[in-house]
């Protein structure tokens, strides 16, 4: 292993993007990364921009008019990347979404439009979950950097 | 002012212990999680022998979750966890109590097609006498008539259930064409007493 890809396992930043849904799963998420749960004894440590991660936490049903902002942000995160879909709404579109009648406002699920890595389903998932997914993510993001270094 | 300097020294010491829980491990070593909180609703579970395939969990889905499909003489009812919101409108619904809601709220899949993200319940279907029709699930005819039989008016209880035996296997256009060949009429018992 690579002494950068042990660096990325070690510590991933993670970017938090809240598409749609009813801002439950968001409240998780924030609640994970905080002191009760503390999920940066694992190095994982929130970012701004992301252009600075190496995890993209996506919540909620993907409304339509999302749809550009969602893949500029999914190209805007370098490579390897791990997409982590939080959520009920993330995973299958729950609620907001079905396909007969279709829904003219939603798309649905986070993975109609872009590659996700790790389901972690729930309404609203624990805390507890979410690091547990998180963690698998990390698993992966492993996995592709070890193929990056491979390639180079 | 001694006081106060108590007050804050009480305060402050609720701080000074760590406040993170450990996961997964949490403050009672012995235990997978920190706290489970009482009401807690995680995956749904489904005894497949109470199950009698009536379709009432997908009449009242909230998230669509709840899917049933027929194929050749067997039904599939099926629950995909992705969908769900845990709002137990199917544990209240079920006539059967067969559907519970589990303390088990942990799920990391990678692939959608994990068959662990999926609950699936097969059903035998009957074929019907005449046609050959695949109409309803065995289970569901059965409990039908139990609880019905229940409920008969007592006068005419006898007349009602040995009609039923006749039609028993038909598909339900088959079992209305075949009325008359059958001797089985739903007021029959009222010409019974005319005549």
């Amino acid at each position: 292993m690579g002494i950068i890809n042990r660096a990325r396992i070690y510590s991933p930043w993670l970017y938090h993007m809240h598409c749609g849904g009813c801002n439950g799963c968001d409240i998780e998420t924030l609640a994970a990364l905080a002191p009760r749960f503390d999920a940066e004894r694992f190095g994982i440590q929130l970012v701004a921009s992301p252009r600075h991660a190496d995890i993209l936490v996506t919540t909620g049903c993907v409304p339509k008019q999302f749809i550009p902002m969602v893949k500029r942000v999914y190209e805007q995160v370098p490579d390897p990347k791990v997409v982590v879909a939080v959520g009920g709404c993330a995973c299958g579109g729950s609620l907001f979404y079905d396909e007969d009648p279709e829904n003219y406002a939603i798309l649905g699920s986070a993975d109609l439009l872009i590659p996700v890595d790790v389901y972690v389903p729930g309404c609203a998932p624990k805390p507890e979950q979410i690091i547990n997914g998180i963690v698998q993510g990390i698993l992966k993001l492993a996995e592709k950097g070890a193929k990056k270094d491979a390639k180079q | 002012m001694s006081a106060h300097i108590k007050i804050l020294r009480q305060v402050l010491s609720k701080y000074s212990s760590p406040m993170t829980l450990n996961y997964p491990s949490g403050v009672n070593p012995d235990k997978k999680y920190s706290q489970i909180p009482e009401g807690l609703r995680g995956f749904i579970e489904r005894d497949k022998e109470k199950c009698i395939g009536c379709r009432a969990c997908y009449m009242v889905c909230s998230g669509r979750a709840t899917k049933y499909f027929d194929v050749g003489d067997k039904r599939t009812i099926q629950v995909f966890h992705f969908r769900c919101t845990y709002c137990a409108h199917c544990e209240e619904g079920c006539p059967e109590e067969a559907i519970k809601m589990t303390k088990n709220f942990e799920l990391t899949v990678t692939d959608r097609n994990d068959p662990k993200a999926y609950v699936n319940t097969e059903l035998d279907m009957l074929t019907c006498k005449n046609c050959g029709k695949v109409f309803t699930p065995v289970k569901l005819e059965k409990r039908a008539f139990e609880r019905l039989s229940d409920k008969i008016n007592p006068r005419v209880k006898d007349v009602v259930i040995a009609d039923f035996k006749k039609g028993e296997g038909y598909c339900m256009d088959c079992r209305r064409s075949r009325g008359v060949m059958m001797d089985a009429h739903t007021k029959k018992h009222v010409w019974l007493e005319v005549v």
